[in-house]
């Protein structure tokens, strides 16, 4: 048993499908960008995320077994579209706000999952959690920015954080 | 003693003076920022070993370091054993006392400066990760970084430096300093002398995959041979010289793990002994190809020299005969090197190997011979695309450079993703052994093969060649080399996205954990957009949109071939590329790579003006004509609609003067005035009036804000009523003393008439944003808008040689199975 300041040091099961630093930008890379994007068109928020498709394609057979694929399955492209929905949320006044699943897509070396919400009025502060991959990679790195009100505001998830908040 | 204490407090007082001096030229009234400000205050001052073109200087130095080693590889126990004799050339005007040397396996050791400053769950170190306790979930370590612990308890790690000694045989003393070592010389190297010492070593090799390092082997479990097969890839596997240069003296900074390798060029002999059933490829010309290849063998690669197609020395069959038993015996392979800045070398009895001639021509190398060393697992992906891959690297990198120098340029598949040493590189894309036995692959891994091999082996030229400083700016190689690979990959295929376009860092150029490029290795945050992606996409820009290509393509060939077989800084590429081009570039290499600003020109406003023509009878029916154009009177038109009489009209016999004369109507003292002011102008003014009077162009000022602070050239396409378009390029000088907002005049003939502006119409400078880009603005729909209207499919990552053994369901009705696939 490995103890560490009395907290139970949980084993993420996962396998050895490691590959090596990022010497081409071909490979895994363990990150990942997202925007958030007020539209004064639709008065929504849209969230867009962008996958590396290296980094989907081998996440899928972590999260749903050997014989999910990415790239010839749509019900593995569901799944991790849904998977993402489910790590990613938004809170106002601690309340979470509804997202609505809009889609994914396959863009070249890209996977690129969208939701989209109504924007609540007189919005002044929101947080948000992106734990999309965080959960079976520690080293998973997640970014986003958040436009079209103010300057843009960059926002990343790294090491312990979970739970990020921007003020507009 | 005491005088050299004087000397250190009035060198370090005048180093605090240069440095207020420079923090001096400020601008402390008004907002005005200089974005064009003259670069030399920054860049180190030129001497007699760097000129101030960017050039080596005329008393240009550098050391060698010469290797002659003996290396053993014990293949039950992963270990080397080695012994080496280094000549050392002091070719610098120093007289040195010490020889610091880079032990760069003792980075794996528990107790190594890398292991003890990992953190917990943080970002920074390569290799398997760990995540601390949040609210909701324990402190997560991963089964990799148990791995990779369990590897570092049961395997002793790091150099056993077993001695050090002179050429007579003598101990030399030595410290060992984390992952460096000094050596002290018994007499101080004076300039221009050399010595010899020996070094006797071991090392047990790490397993690739349980430590995640440049080099290490990988086990094969699952072979037919008991107990399994490796495969071997060593590198950074014997004591290296630390580089001594004109800028920072002994580059010993510890090897942590970012940062890479600074080092000299050498000849090197090197004898590797390995089981006799393995085939070794390695930095270097084979030259005793008679005792390690059968004649078959060298036959084959005697007809590969002027093949047309690859050639297999070792074909599959015999790889996979081979790697079904082992063998006590042993064999010993040489090699030979040329001014080459380090050594590397792989060694399995899993490969097959393929070769073929390149045939340059030039006087150099007129031919290389490309190989592939690979096992069954890289198969036909292997086959068909790694050794073409490195010609066609040769072929474009040649043509931005120099002839490849070398005679063999090679690309081994094992454990490692990527990684780049003098004439061999290490790729890792592999195919997928499907249930039926056979191996397919993903268009995603055959872009990832072609790109690596393209990416590793254009490392050959930057930085083995032009030799930069790695450990400092990963940039100057990774940059350059990604902006090259780019350039080679759109000439294989286009339609592979090679992400160095402009519009692939703007994402990371608009967030706030953006560093300057200008960042030393180690402390990068983001590596892959701040060492790989900006660069190579600034360069991009250089050559494509400021400099165009000929004047681009001129100065970096200037570059490359002012630096082969030299080590070049910063401030020398950034010289050339402004001298040899001649354009200045301060202000590109400011924004770019000294700063985090971003690219964003708004379009804010376009206002039309007419020229007065100061003639009354013209200019008095222009404004009577403006008055009738403006919309009428909400009033009125309702009073007319009512059918209201208006008093004119009803009692229309009362008139005067102004009912027939309105406040337009010219007399002839405006007249008079409009003579008297014509009879004032010099001839020249009349003649320009008139002249301007005559055309009646269209005159447009174009207001534009500078958002994101990155100064860039304005490019502007121009569409008129009668739709035509025109493109303008107004230089990024535009900026200079309004770095902020400008505006711009832009005159048209009178039938062209403009509808609208558009800013970077072909998205080539990185801007970040394109809304304000638009003038009048336009509605740009939203990626998350634009799909909802066109839901796209790209097709391109199927693995479409397995899909297309899927058996056509016979019953329409039970196809759920096909529906899946898209």
């Amino acid at each position: 048993m490995i103890k560490s300041s009395n907290q139970l040091l949980a084993i993420l099961l996962f396998g050895v499908l490691l590959i090596a630093a990022p010497y081409s930008a071909a490979h895994q890379q363990k990150s990942a960008i997202s925007t958030i994007s007020f539209n004064p068109r639709t008065q929504n928020i849209e969230i867009m995320h962008r996958f590396r498709m290296h980094d989907a394609e081998h996440a899928v057979k972590h999260i749903f077994g050997k014989n999910a694929d990415i790239i010839n399955s749509t019900e593995t492209k569901e799944q991790f579209s849904d998977y993402v929905n489910q790590h990613f949320s938004m809170l106002v006044n601690d309340e979470s706000l509804l997202l609505t699943n809009i889609g994914y897509e396959n863009d070249g070396q890209f996977f690129w999952v969208y939701q989209e919400t109504a924007e609540p009025s007189a919005l002044e502060n929101m947080s948000i959690r992106h734990d999309a991959l965080r959960d079976i990679w520690p080293n998973q790195v997640n970014t986003i920015n958040i436009e079209g009100k103010g300057v843009v505001q960059t926002v990343t998830f790294s090491d312990s954080v979970e739970l990020l908040k921007v003020s507009f | 003693m005491f005088t050299t204490f004087i000397k250190v407090a009035i060198l370090s007082l005048s180093t605090v003076v240069i440095t207020s001096a420079n923090a001096e030229i400020n601008q402390t009234k008004g907002d005005y920022i200089d974005k064009f400000r003259q670069l030399d205050e920054s860049l180190p001052t030129p001497n007699v070993y760097r000129n101030a073109a960017g050039e080596p200087g005329h008393q240009y130095w550098q050391q060698q370091v010469d290797y002659v080693i003996k290396a053993k590889l014990d293949e039950e126990k992963r270990r080397i054993e080695a012994s080496q004799t280094i000549t050392y050339h002091n070719n610098s005007p120093d007289t040195l006392k010490y020889l610091w040397v880079q032990l760069d396996q003792n980075k794996f050791r528990e107790d190594s400066m890398s292991a003890t400053t990992t953190t917990f769950g943080g970002i920074g170190s390569r290799g398997p990760a760990t995540s601390s306790a949040t609210s909701s979930k324990p402190a997560r370590l991963s089964l990799d970084a148990l791995r990779r612990q369990q590897f570092v308890d049961d395997n002793v790690l790091g150099y056993d430096i077993q001695s050090v000694k002179d050429n007579k045989g003598n101990k030399l003393h030595y410290v060992i300093v984390g992952t460096n070592m000094r050596i002290d010389l018994p007499k101080k190297l004076p300039p221009g002398k050399e010595i010899t010492f020996d070094i006797d070593y071991t090392f047990n090799i790490v397993e690739e995959d349980a430590v995640s390092a440049r080099s290490g082997y990988e086990h094969f479990p699952d072979d037919a041979r008991k107990g399994g097969n490796d495969i071997f890839l060593l590198a950074q596997w014997f004591p290296r010289l630390h580089a001594y240069t004109d800028y920072e003296a002994w580059t010993n900074k510890e090897f942590i793990g970012r940062g890479e390798f600074t080092l000299e060029f050498g000849n090197y002999d090197v004898e590797l002994t390995v089981p006799a059933d393995h085939i070794v490829s390695s930095t270097g010309k084979l030259t005793n190809a008679r005792s390690v290849l059968t004649s078959t063998q060298r036959k084959r690669l005697k007809e590969a020299e002027k093949a047309d197609r690859i050639v297999f020395v070792v074909t599959e069959e015999e790889a996979l005969e081979n790697e079904k038993e082992g063998t006590d015996k042993t064999k010993t392979w040489k090699f030979s090197a040329k001014n080459v800045r380090d050594f590397a070398w792989a060694s399995s009895r899993k490969f097959m190997w393929d070769a073929r001639g390149h045939q340059q021509g030039g006087t150099e190398q007129p031919l290389v011979m490309a190989m592939s060393f690979y096992p069954k697992e890289g198969g036909d992906l292997w086959k068909k695309y790694s050794t073409e891959s490195i010609i066609h690297t040769l072929d474009v990198y040649s043509r931005f450079s120099f002839d490849y120098p070398y005679p063999v340029a090679q690309s081994v598949n094992g454990p490692v993703g990527g990684m780049e040493y003098p004439m061999i590189t290490f790729n890792g894309p592999r195919t997928e052994l499907q249930k039926d036995g056979s191996r397919t692959y993903s268009q995603a891994e055959k872009r990832f093969l072609i790109g690596v091999v393209i990416h590793e082996i254009g490392h050959i030229y930057f930085p083995m060649i032009v030799n930069s400083d790695e450990r400092q700016w990963t940039w100057m190689d990774e940059g350059l080399n990604s902006f090259l690979d780019g350039v080679a990959g759109r000439e294989w295929d286009p339609t592979i996205p090679w992400g160095v376009e402009p519009r692939d860092i703007v994402g990371y150029m608009k967030s706030s954990v953006q560093v300057p490029i200008m960042t030393q290795s180690d402390s990068v945050l983001r590596l892959g957009p701040n060492g790989y992606t900006k660069p190579a996409a600034a360069l991009n820009i250089l050559r494509e949109t400021i400099l165009g290509r000929e004047l681009f393509d001129f100065a970096f060939k200037e570059y490359a071939t002012r630096w082969k077989y030299k080590r070049p800084t910063p401030s020398d590429f950034f010289r050339t590329m402004e001298e040899a081009s001649g354009v200045d570039l301060d202000w590109f290499w400011r924004g770019w790579f000294y700063s985090t600003d971003h690219v964003d020109i708004s379009l804010d406003k376009i206002s039309k003006l007419r020229l007065d023509t100061k003639n009354p009878d013209i200019d008095f029916n222009r404004l009577r004509q403006e008055e009738l154009d403006k919309p009428l009177s909400k009033t009125d038109e309702r009073n007319k609609a009512e059918g209201k009489k208006l008093w004119i009209e009803r009692f229309s016999d009362i008139t005067d003067f102004y009912d027939e004369n309105d406040r337009f109507t010219v007399t002839n003292k405006e007249r008079n005035t409009y003579n008297k002011f014509i009879d004032k102008l010099k001839p020249w003014e009349r003649k320009t009036l008139e002249r301007a009077i005559k055309e009646d162009k269209n005159y447009y000022v174009l207001d534009f804000s500078n958002k994101g602070g990155l100064v860039m050239p304005i490019i502007l396409e121009l569409n008129f009523a009668d739709g035509s378009k025109e493109n303008q390029y107004i230089p990024a000088e535009i900026w200079r003393r309004t770095p902020k907002a400008v505006s711009k005049l832009i005159i048209t003939d009178k039938d062209k008439e403009l509808v609208s502006v558009t800013v970077d119409p072909r998205w080539e400078t990185a801007d970040v944003d394109v809304h304000n880009n638009h003038y009048p603005r336009k509605i740009i729909p939203s990626r998350i808008e634009a799909y909802k209207r066109k839901k796209s499919t790209a097709k391109v990552s199927r693995d479409i040689m397995q899909d297309i053994k899927t058996e056509l369901k016979e019953n329409d009705k039970d196809s759920s199975e096909n529906d899946k696939k898209q």
